[in-house]
């Protein structure tokens, strides 16, 4: 059993209402309590440090097949960043898709203690979930690609919500996920034939839907099965100039499907989706437009994919996308890799350079989005792992959030574009360390559905992140690069009450981390008849016994069981 | 000059990156025996592997002597001075060197200059695969100076050559220049098959007998060729160009007394 | 007593067909239907092998003795950790589990560690590495192919479901298959001698279309007017996949590239200068090109004789080239045919757990890679290392000799299931599990679909199963290097904390109201 007092820190908790506060936080076992007997308590001694819960990212691309397909197609990546092993640690290597281990390790190191993976196919789920399993220190879920599902497809043209819920929660279930994930809806089928839906309203070859119906659909299905996540949406047109008319039709097409006032759905790695312009030559910025719409609207929630100007990799489900993008030119490789009625995939290095007029607005883009959408609760900070760039350039992202200093200089090393097509240089907003804590924390895991992370109320899960600011002495703004470095090393960090990082460096390794997993219990469970099987059979070609992740694949597992309406 | 003489032959890989000039400059025998090498998994300094004695001359700046053909990485991104190695050495000799010169008498490993940016290496023995070629994956092949080789070569020579001259004595193995970009490549003897395979840009002049893949087409014939500002090679030479696959307008230059089987391309003149 | 077992996954090649019905008595496999006849030599008589090694054994003065488990284990760990630079190899016959605790095993040692994947479809990797891939799983292929190649690979004899449950024999949802009927009489024959013969027969009476040799002859217009899916057929020989192809192109050995290059230049416009490339007439090449262009899925599967052949990996990046340019025109994939059951599986283990999908090097204290460096084969051959341990493999029957004599220079440690070659010339031999038939673990199949192999008998007493035996190993090196005052890893523990294991109660879900209930009752 043991108990840790944080002892006389900020406290930032925007989910509680806590701003700056100091006060103590009391730690028993792997929950957050009220109290707790001092005597006995390890104590730490947050004196001038910020205290926050462990950071939640709710979209990076960690684990699985194609993650790891990115792994072994980038032996140039690695080399230059080569991880040495140490009593403490495993060996591996980093740069734009570390190794697992590597990935737990530096998450950790930067306060971060859960992470939402962007998509996996759910025939190739195990493979995911055995990466998952070798991410130490940090609490994982991942997003199943159901959008391009044929029984999906099937289903939803004919209208029949209820069937289309039982097997999404069966899908849900033997894929051990966490939400259903929807990727260029109608695109990803599509591209089976080397095709592509180009708007909401196009039919998707050989099964008479539309992109429009495949998001409705799911919406309706996501409520029916009550999930804690809304749909997860990659839109369609994703990384095309012009697109931002794309996204604001899909938002628009989704409008009436809130009821409650709630999000219905999560689009992500915005930035990409949010270009104006006919084509690359007129590429403009579409962020006022879209900034516009969600601030007058609360039916959707985004994340950035802000873009970092690295040498990285992209990876999406999209394959269409990733091909358009290898046809630009320039690219040494480009992996496709399709699944068989489920979805499609693909991989292309990429390297953001300031100098391009393209980059260098699509990094002013998310930036722009995040700073003109006033509400922090509708968009969180992300860099769409490694679509944007790896995700241990999130503390350079929060500079260029809290200091208008480190935009500055940042604009001056980039393509006059940045600075001439955006409305970044006007915009002089500078989160606070409550807002950061919101786009990173308390922002994601409220829209995860998950109570026990992105705060520090009594009850919470024990995972805390102490960063070496002291918001009385030190201005985040001016100093910006004081505090890029405080969020990049946390003095501490907290994983399940156990102190895993201590000054930046790994203190302790052999936290597993739970996976999170949903369980969405219909009334009649899907019925895997006969003919369910037959189909299946003509489906894969891998038999239905065969198909679900057991519970051999989760080592350690954190089940949230919801009660579907169906 | 700082010797350095192996005391035993090694068993097994010795990885040595630390000799370089510029890790040498100004520093005791003393802290130069204390750098850290490894051989095999195990941790040991230079003065566990070698017998290290300075000399007054200032150049060369590091000799090697001994069985080296297991020491890997030497003169790794070195930028300055000299070295020379008397005898065999391993691989990734003079790795991302940025100047200076490293002089091999005996036969050099794989991976010899490897992503160089300047510099020379004069390789008297043969050199081995790869020679000038990038690490896996890459495409960030030589970028410029100088690698002569008075022996053969090994298989895939000058990949992704971006600048910078390649002369070869003797015969090459296959791929010589594949995907090569700009550069120049001279063999003066023969060439293993699918020579300038995937070549977008540069020159390979081969004086001997090779094989012209289907995807190259005849250009001209020429009656002499240069490699750089001090040679020219005289022939005549016919002249390909390719690799039309990749739309690629390298020039490949081949002797034409030397390779009768290709005169049936002049009908295409 | 007999019961039957459904969907048993075959631990034999790449296919990994999970559809076997396998009826076992007594502890043994008396029958297995819906499987080749590969897997029927392994499945039902193979692994019952009369030389299989039931004790660890010890080479003392020439002679292997048998010896406990624990005396095995501790000589085992001595010579690694005595080792400057031992090399572990071979991991594509176990599955990812044990390769799991290997990778951990060599980062502990500092050791090289290769995959056997570096003497058959390593080149694959490499190429993949240069030039990426356009790749897509099987069934993709089975529901929308309309033109299959297969390139320098026998799947009738390599991977004998291959034809049947991917490709041409197969039915999809938008491609039908000409075969399938013949192919519905062929399955009431279960061994591979009768399902040749037949097919042979079928073959003669009336064959769906009569493969065309060519070598010189007219050009394949039949690629044009056939309806459905075709099947070409790129080999060196007239092999029995030959037979049943639409057409095959019989090429010079060691031609691949130049005639993969002139597609190339075909399917981009391109003027070629030469009459015949690898022995086949351009007009010839051209007919090839326009099937590839006009088809509306293509797909090129390829097998060792591109990989292991001239040019190696160059073969298979000009390959991947051509499948990429298609894609400009229409859909096209590439796949390799990989061999071992889970040669794939190791490749990704390594790659997740250190970047690298084989030929790394641990003697740095991080991984490095690089092939020709690292590989068994290269490093073998220069006398690199001093200690070798082969787990799942039997490089001592298809290594040259040269890099044997090599190998036998430094002691050995094998971990097979039977007295194979290597085995044989072990210093320290342990005995192993049949994975997949005794006991169960994850596979990864040629297009990386992970599933998990069952356990259908009980393993002879005694005998460990990978994944343990390896365990043990690691935890005696790190305790004699303990000993040696050196600093070790930690081995991986179990939550700290027992309720993390259990589901978070506090989650605030719709569940939640049942728990209340029950708190209620419980206060009643």
């Amino acid at each position: 059993m043991t108990e840790i007092l944080i002892k006389n820190g900020f406290v930032v908790d925007p989910r509680n209402k806590i701003n700056c506060e100091k006060m103590d936080i009391a730690i028993k076992d792997n929950k957050i309590v009220k109290k707790i007997n001092e005597k006995q308590a390890q104590i730490i001694d947050a004196s001038g440090l910020t205290i926050m819960a462990g950071g939640v990212d709710i979209h990076s691309h960690i684990a699985g097949a194609e993650v790891n397909l990115g792994r072994i197609i980038r032996p140039e990546d690695h080399y230059k960043d080569p991880v040495r092993k140490t009593p403490i640690t495993r060996s591996g290597t980093g740069y734009s898709i570390p190794s697992t281990f590597v990935t737990g390790y530096r998450y950790a190191e930067m306060g971060y203690t859960t992470v939402f993976n962007g998509s996996i196919a759910s025939m190739k789920a195990k493979h995911a979930h055995e990466e998952l399993n070798d991410i130490p220190l940090l609490d994982k879920g991942t997003f199943i690609l159901t959008g391009d599902w044929w029984f999906v497809l099937e289903n939803l043209a004919k209208n029949n919500i209820d069937e289309c819920a039982r097997l999404v929660a069966w899908l849900i279930h033997s894929a051990r996920g966490y939400a259903i994930k929807v990727v260029n809806p109608g695109g990803l089928e599509s591209w089976g034939f080397g095709r592509n839906v180009h708007s909401i309203d196009d039919q998707v070859p050989n099964f008479c839907i539309t992109p429009r119906e495949i998001m409705r659909g799911l919406i309706k299905v996501n409520k029916k099965l009550n999930m804690p996540h809304t749909i997860h949406l990659h839109t369609n047109n994703l990384g095309v100039p012009g697109n931002y008319q794309t996204t604001l039709d899909t938002m628009k097409a989704l409008e009436d499907l809130s009821t409650d006032g709630k999000p219905v759905a999560h689009i992500t790695h915005i930035q990409f989706a949010c270009f104006k312009g006919e084509n690359w030559r007129k590429f403009k910025s579409g962020a006022e437009d879209i900034s516009k719409y969600i601030n007058t609207h609360n039916h959707i929630t985004l994340d950035m994919g802000q873009v970092t100007f690295s040498d990285t990799t992209t990876m999406t489900a999209d394959g269409p996308f990733e091909f358009s993008l290898y046809e630009m030119g320039g690219h040494l490789k480009w992996v496709n890799s399709d699944v068989e009625t489920e979805s499609s995939g693909g991989i292309i290095p990429f390297e953001y350079k300031r100098n391009s007029p393209v980059n260098a607005l699509q990094w002013s883009i998310g930036l722009e989005l995040a700073l003109l959408i006033k509400d922090p609760w509708k968009i969180f900070m992300t860099t769409d792992h490694p679509n944007g760039g790896p995700f241990y350039d999130y503390p350079k992202v929060l500079a260029w959030l809290y200091s208008k200093k480190a935009r500055e200089a940042t604009l001056k090393k980039c393509h006059k574009s940045a600075r001439k097509k955006s409305l970044l240089p006007s915009i002089n907003r500078e989160l606070t360390l409550y807002e950061i804590a919101i786009m990173t924390r308390a922002g994601t895991a409220q829209a995860l559905g998950l109570p026990n992370k992105g705060h520090l109320g009594v009850g919470a899960d024990a995972d805390v992140a102490i960063f070496n600011i002291n918001p009385e002495t030190l201005d985040i703004a001016q100093k910006f690069r004081t505090a890029r470095r405080a969020f990049a090393h946390a003095v501490y960090t907290l994983k399940d009450g156990v102190i895993v990082t201590k000054d930046g460096q790994i203190v302790n390794s052999q936290i597993p981390g739970r996976t999170i997993w949903v369980d969405a219990q219909t009334k009649d469970p899907c019925r895997i008849d006969d003919d369910m099987k037959r189909k299946f059979k003509e489906y894969w070609t891998m038999e239905y016994e065969n198909y679900p992740v057991t519970d051999h694949y989760i080592k350690v597992s954190d089940k949230v069981t919801v009660k579907a309406s169906v | 000059m700082i010797t350095l003489t192996a005391l035993r032959s090694f068993s097994v890989p010795v990885q040595a990156p630390c000799i370089t000039p510029e890790n040498f400059a100004g520093k005791s025998i003393t802290e130069i025996k204390a750098l850290p090498v490894t051989e095999g998994n195990c941790n040991v300094t230079l003065g566990d592997l070698f017998k290290l004695e300075q000399t007054p001359e200032e150049t060369p700046n590091i000799t090697l002597n001994g069985d080296l053909g297991k020491v890997k990485r030497v003169g790794q991104a070195m930028k300055s001075g000299e070295i020379v190695i008397n005898g065999n050495i391993g691989m990734h000799t003079g790795e991302k060197m940025a100047g200076g010169k490293i002089v091999i008498t005996g036969n050099a490993g794989g991976w010899t200059g490897s992503e160089m940016k300047k510099g020379t290496i004069e390789i008297h023995g043969d050199g081995g695969d790869y020679l000038a070629s990038p690490y896996r994956g890459n495409d960030l092949g030589m970028k410029g100076g100088l690698i002569t080789v008075d022996g053969n070569v090994g298989s895939d020579v000058g990949c992704h050559l971006k600048g910078g001259i390649i002369k070869i004595k003797g015969s090459a193995g296959r791929f010589l220049g594949y995907h090569m970009n700009d550069g120049v490549i001279y063999v003066e003897k023969d060439c293993d098959v699918r020579t300038g395979a995937c070549m977008v840009g540069g020159k390979i002049v081969v004086g001997g007998t090779l094989e012209i893949l289907p995807s190259f087409t005849i250009d001209s014939i020429k009656p002499k060729v240069k490699v750089d500002n001090i040679t020219s090679v005289t022939g005549p030479f016919y002249v390909f160009l390719g690799d039309l696959s990749e739309h690629g307008t390298g020039k490949l230059f081949v002797n034409k007394s030397a390779n009768s089987a290709l005169k049936f391309y002049e009908k295409y003149l | 007593m007999s019961k039957i077992i459904n969907n048993v996954v075959c631990p034999i090649c790449g296919c990994l067909c999970d559809d076997l019905e396998v009826t076992v008595e007594n502890n043994e496999i008396v029958k297995m239907k819906n499987g080749c006849a590969v897997c029927d030599a392994k499945m039902v008589h193979g692994y019952k092998s009369e030389e299989r090694i039931l004790k660890p054994l010890i080479r003392k003065d020439g002679k292997l003795i048998p010896v406990s488990m624990d005396e095995a284990i501790k000589k085992a760990a001595q010579i690694l950790a005595d080792a400057k630079y031992p090399l572990l190899f071979g991991w594509s016959s176990t599955v990812g589990e044990a390769q799991r605790i290997g990778v951990e095993l060599a980062e502990e040692l500092g050791s090289a560690l290769d995959n056997c994947c570096s003497v058959c479809h390593g080149p694959s990797v490499m190429a993949t590495q240069e030039i990426g891939i356009p790749a897509a799983t099987l069934g993709q292929t089975r529901h929308r192919a309309d033109l299959i190649v297969y390139w320098a690979c026998n799947p009738w004899a390599s991977h004998p479901r291959h034809v049947e449950r991917y490709t041409a024999f197969t039915s999809g949802r938008f491609e039908s298959s000409e075969w399938k009927n013949y192919m519905q009489r062929l399955k009431a024959a279960s061994g591979r001698k009768k399902m040749e013969m037949a097919s042979k027969r079928i073959a003669r009476v009336e064959p769906p279309i009569k493969p065309k040799v060519c070598f010189t002859g007219p050009p394949p217009q039949m690629l044009e007017q056939k309806p459905g899916r075709k099947m070409i057929v790129v080999d060196v020989r007239k092999t029995m996949t030959a037979e049943i192809a639409d057409y095959f192109l019989q090429i010079e050995p060691n031609r691949d590239y130049e005639v993969i290059e002139a597609l190339r230049c075909l399917v981009t416009d391109q003027e070629i200068d030469v009459d015949k490339v690898g022995g086949i007439p351009i007009d010839t090449l051209r007919d090839v090109a326009d099937a590839m262009m006009n088809c509306e899925f293509g797909v090129i599967y390829f097998g060792l004789g591109m990989t292991q052949s001239l040019g190696r990996f160059r073969n298979i990046e000009i390959a991947i080239a051509l499948a990429r340019d298609l894609n400009r025109k229409t859909k096209f994939v590439i796949s390799p045919m990989r061999g071992h059951f889970n040669v794939t599986g190791a490749n990704n283990v390594f790659a997740w757990q250190t970047g690298y999908p084989f030929a790394i090097d641990f003697s740095q204290g991080y991984p490095q890679f690089n092939p020709g460096e690292n590989t068994a084969v290269d490093l073998l051959k220069r006398g690199d290392n001093d200690a070798t341990l082969i787990i799942a493999a039997d490089p001592g029957a298809h290594f040259p000799s040269v890099i044997m004599q090599n190998m036998m220079k430094h002691p050995l440690i094998t971990i097979n299931p039977d007295m194979n070659a290597i085995s044989r010339l072990g210093d320290v031999v342990f005995p192993a599990q049949w994975c997949g038939i005794e006991y169960a673990g994850t596979a990864y199949r040629m297009d990386t679909v992970p599933i998990t192999l069952k356990k259908v008998v009980e393993a002879p007493p005694g005998v460990l199963t990978d994944e343990e035996l390896l365990s043990r190993i690691l935890k005696e090196v790190r305790a004699i290097k303990i000993k040696r005052g050196e600093p070790v890893g930690q081995t991986e523990i179990t939550p700290t904390h027992p309720d993390t294991t259990k589901p978070s109660p506090t989650h605030k879900t719709p569940a939640k109201p049942k728990q209340t209930k029950k708190t209620k009752e419980r206060l009643k």
